[in-house]
Formats: structure tokens, C-alpha cells, sequence
């Protein structure tokens, strides 16, 4: 308990020693350039209070005048018909391209996996094109892919398919080579018919397996989406960092990582919980390898 | 002993053979093993590790493919990989699904062979009272202990009231008082249903305690070495029964045969 509450003192420390030393090392910068570099130029890398009204004018809260939007009548609507890529759609379009892709890419993954996991035969022939495929980084596709599926949603849930299919298929391939013949033996002894087998106990074997790679599958196909995103897109949140790149505005890059940040962290969150109740069944030293 | 069997014959092993293969050589593990198993008989196959005596249970089981020789259960041939539907097993390992609960584990043959929702719950509450693992229906195995864990698996198994019972030291990983109560467990069920029993063992105590019949097994290459009846009156008291006089007359009688097997084995 109170190891607890030190760590959290120092976790809070650290948060707002670093948070203040971006916001005013700069300002040191004239008497003693020597101590702070150059990178902390807020051209480069802005600081959090510029961060901060940036995100209050991206998200529509504030109009550019610094009045609250929802104070004026219409403010908020207004504001937000003003740009197709204002920050709230953005989100949305990434959101659900990560997600769509995530679903897509974990079902094939595996039950490619599952295939060729139980079938010597099947995993022999393809063994050479799966590790040929495996040895090209996904990302040097997105371009092709952008080419291919053009510029809307399908060609940012291909990239992030491909970025998952092969995370989860090789977890999956692992777990259904690894399923226990003795339990596979029980189920047999216990009247099942080969199909039975497959179904209550090499898919639920392998469900274990799968599920440790959700985490990672996740914040996989949101790199693939904002990937896809950066190369030619008409909306999201790679499309904004993008817009911002191209005005020199780096609170607007800022202000789109951290909005990112904070999918990425509700995303994982809600993964793990989903791997924690599908898990429940392992011992609790166990769920976290 | 040797008296003819009065009831009708359920298992029949006739002149078994199973050889391995390592490192290049072949290993006779059974050799021209042969006996016959009567209706409601519960045989122990007693003898030290591997001896051979898993082997032939799983033969038998049609998990393994013998290299001679023949099995018949109820007069028809066993086909490996075929499992018939009267025989029930039980592994010596903990073989329950661990992502199913309790209950799950224990309806699951039921499952499969679509018994409907209604009836299998009450089938399987039953089983778990019987058991004696009433209040842990909805528990996952990991949480369970070894000895409960294997009560789970024993009534996974009889809730498709097999005919025959095939198990493979299914005690063998417990500690001495939790194999005595399963001991117990296992008297009260079987006394009340009298299936057919096939039980390997390498503990004497356990074969005597349990069985009508003890066939006892020579050290590798397996063969068939002796075969004693066990006639204790029945209902068994697994913990009463071992303080007896004539428990310990039939312990010394079947130790000797059983000491010269286990030096066997443990030789160089």
C-alpha cells in the first residue's frame, strides 16, 4: 500500500517535471544556449500550453477568437461544417478503420492459422510463401495499397489487415501445433466426432494463444491505419498530422498524437479486458506472460 | 484362483505384443500378453513402471496400435483410433479442458452426444453430489485441487455409464491421504453400479484395496506373470480394510512376486 502511493508520487512527479521542462526550457535558451538544445524550439516540437489552445480550437471547443463555442449560439455546429477533417471526424474515421481492420485481419489470421496449423500438409506447401511474405515490412505496401484501393476507408483497412493477419496467424499457427493430445485423446474417447474435436477442444486451445496476440494485433492495425493514412487519405488523424506537417504548425502535429495516444491507451485498455474475461479460466499468475 | 470365470467375457486379450522403436532398436515393451476380463469384474494390472501395463490399457483404448496379437471387447474386434461407445477411460494425467468450468467438463460426453439442456443439468448436478463436489459447479479446474481435479475427470467419464471402465493409474499423482479418499470415492461409486474394470497400477496396496482380481506384470519385455484373486467381502472400507489380517496375508502373498519385478526394474 504504501510502495503504492510512493510510486504514485513519483509517477506524478515525473509527469509534471517533464510537462514544465517542455513548456519552459526554451526560455532559458537566450541566457544559457548551451544547456538547452536546439530540438527545444516550439517550432519544432511546440510546447503544452500552445498544445493545449491548439486542441480547444481543433476540437471546435474554442472559435478562433478564444470564445467558448458552446457559449455562442450554433458555435459548435458551425465550427465543426467548417472542415470535412475537423478533429471529432477524424477520429471517428480512424477509430473505425482500426477497428474494422483489426476484426478482418484477427478472423483471417485465425483461422489461416488454424488450417494450417492442423493440416502437415497444407503448412508444408505454403511454409516458403508465408515466410517470404513475413520477410517484407507491411508498411512498404501501403503505398501500393493506397494505389490499388484509392485514397478512402478500404485502402487504410487493407494496410492494417496485413500489418494483423500475420501477427495472428503466427500465434495461431503455434497454439493449434501445440494442442494437447491427451486432451484431444479424451474428447475422442468421450464420443467425439472429428468435427467435435475441432470444435470444443483444438479451436478453444487455440483461443488461448490468439487472444495473447489481441494486444499487440491492435496497436498494429492502428500503425497500418495511420500509415495508410499519411500517404493519401481524405480524412483521419495520420491525414491531420499530415495538414499540420505542411503549415509548419507543430501543435497541431502534437495535438494529433496525443490524441492517438489517448486511442491507443482506451483501445489496449479495452483489449486487455476482453483477453482478462475470455482468460478467466487460467490461473491469475498465468494471464500475464 | 483360475476358476472359469462364471460371467460372460467383456474383455479379451490374446497373445498382445507392442514393440517402440529408440534410438534405431526395437524395444519389446509387451510380449505375448493374454487374459480375459468377465462381466462386472474389477481387475487391477499391477507392476512396476514401465512394465508395459499403460500400454496395454491404452491398446485396449484403441490409442495405441499393437504390432501383434488381438483385443476383443463384447466379442467384436477394437479397431485403433476407434473408440467404442461402451468403454469409458480415465488418464492418469489431468486431462480436463481447463477453459471449462466444473460442470462443463463433467456434462461435456453429454454434450456431444446432444443429450438435451434440461436433462444433462440435472444429470450433471447429480454427478457432482455424487462426487462429493457439491458448491463447486461453476470453478475452473486451475482452481481446484489434484485430488478434486481427478474426481472431476472420474465423473466426466461414468456420466456416459460405460459398461467398461478402462483407467490408467488415475491416483498415481496423488499424495497417499487424498488417494485414500479417492479410494473411498471410487468403492462407493463402483459397489453401487459394478461396471467392468481394467486398473493399472504399480501400487499394491491400491490393487488389493480395490480389486476382485490382480494381474500382476514381469518388468520390460511386459508378460503376464502371475494372477490372484482378491476375495475381501464387499462393501469395501478403503482405510478399515488395509488393518485387517487377511489384508496383510494376501500383501505379503503378491509383494514377493511383485519385489522380484520391481529389482528387475531397477537394475542397470
Amino acid at each position: 500500500m504504501r510502495r503504492r502511493v510512493v510510486n504514485l508520487a513519483w509517477q506524478i512527479a515525473i509527469g509534471v517535471g517533464a510537462l514544465a521542462l517542455w513548456q519552459w526550457a526554451w526560455d532559458l535558451h537566450d541566457n544559457v544556449p548551451w544547456l538547452v538544445p536546439e530540438i527545444f524550439d516550439p517550432y519544432f516540437v511546440s510546447k503544452p500550453s500552445d498544445i493545449f489552445s491548439q486542441f480547444l480550437r481543433m476540437s471546435c471547443l474554442m472559435t478562433s477568437k478564444g470564445d467558448w463555442t458552446l457559449a455562442i449560439p450554433d458555435g459548435f455546429a458551425t465550427c465543426i461544417g467548417k472542415s470535412e477533417n475537423n478533429l471529432w471526424a477524424a477520429t471517428y474515421f480512424t477509430l473505425k478503420n482500426t477497428l474494422a481492420g483489426f476484426a478482418i485481419g484477427v478472423s483471417t489470421g485465425f483461422a489461416l492459422g488454424l488450417l494450417l496449423g492442423r493440416s502437415d500438409r497444407l503448412s508444408e506447401i505454403f511454409y516458403p510463401y508465408i515466410t517470404a511474405f513475413n520477410s517484407v515490412p507491411r508498411i512498404a505496401l501501403a503505398p501500393i495499397i493506397i494505389l490499388a484501393f484509392g485514397i478512402g476507408d478500404a485502402s487504410k483497412i487493407v494496410t492494417a489487415v496485413l500489418v494483423v493477419v500475420f501477427l495472428v496467424f503466427f500465434n495461431t499457427f503455434e497454439g493449434a501445433r501445440s494442442v494437447d493430445r491427451d486432451h484431444i485423446n479424451a474428447s475422442r474417447l468421450l464420443g467425439a466426432s472429428e468435427w467435435q474435436v475441432t470444435r470444443t477442444v483444438i479451436v478453444p486451445s487455440t483461443m488461448a494463444w490468439l487472444f495473447a496476440s489481441l494486444s499487440p494485433a491492435i496497436s498494429f492495425s492502428l500503425i497500418g491505419v495511420i500509415v495508410g493514412e499519411f500517404i493519401g487519405a481524405e480524412h483521419g488523424i495520420g491525414r491531420m498530422i499530415i495538414e499540420a506537417e505542411a503549415r509548419g504548425e507543430a501543435s497541431g502535429m502534437m495535438v494529433a498524437v496525443f490524441v492517438l495516444m489517448i486511442v491507443g491507451v482506451i483501445l489496449s485498455a479495452m483489449v486487455s479486458r476482453l483477453q482478462a474475461h475470455l482468460l478467466r479460466w487460467r490461473p491469475a499468475q498465468q494471464q500475464q506472460p | 484362483m483360475g476358476e472359469a470365470a462364471p460371467a460372460r467375457c467383456r474383455i479379451d486379450v490374446k497373445g498382445l505384443r507392442k514393440t517402440f522403436q529408440a534410438r534405431g532398436r526395437d524395444i519389446v515393451a509387451v510380449d505375448n500378453a493374454s487374459f480375459r476380463i468377465g462381466d462386472g469384474e474389477f481387475v487391477a494390472l499391477l507392476g512396476p513402471s514401465g512394465c508395459g501395463k499403460s500400454t496395454i490399457l491404452n491398446m485396449v483404448a484403441t490409442l495405441i496400435t499393437p504390432n501383434g496379437g488381438a483385443i476383443e471387447v463384447d466379442g467384436a474386434s477394437v479397431v485403433p483410433g476407434r473408440p467404442m461407445r461402451q468403454v469409458g477411460y480415465v488418464f492418469q494425467k489431468d486431462t480436463l479442458f481447463p477453459w471449462r468450468t466444473v460442470e462443463d467438463n463433467i456434462g461435456y460426453a453429454l454434450e456431444l452426444a446432444g443429450v438435451p439442456a434440461a436433462e444433462r443439468r440435472n444429470r450433471v448436478a447429480e454427478a457432482i453430489h455424487r462426487a462429493g463436489l457439491d458448491g463447486f459447479a461453476k470453478f475452473y479446474p486451475t482452481s481446484l485441487s489434484g485430488g478434486m481435479r481427478q474426481r472431476v475427470s472420474l465423473m466426466r467419464t461414468l456420466i456416459t455409464q460405460p459398461e467398461i471402465l478402462l483407467m490408467d493409474e488415475p491416483f498415481g499423482a496423488l499424495d497417499t491421504h487424498t488417494k485414500l479418499e479417492m479410494h473411498s470415492v471410487l468403492l462407493g461409486l463402483w459397489e453401487r453400479t459394478r461396471q467392468t474394470v481394467l486398473f493399472v497400477t504399480h501400487d499394491l496396496g491400491e490393487a488389493l484395496t480395490l480389486a476382485d482380481r490382480v494381474i500382476l506384470m514381469s518388468a520390460r519385455p511386459g508378460r503376464i506373470k502371475d494372477d490372484f484373486a482378491v476375495d475381501f467381502p464387499r462393501p469395501r472400507d478403503a482405510v478399515a480394510l488395509r488393518e485387517t489380517p487377511l489384508y496383510a496375508e494376501q500383501f505379503q502373498r503378491i509383494w514377493h512376486s511383485l519385489g522380484e519385478e520391481f529389482a528387475k526394474a531397477h537394475a542397470p
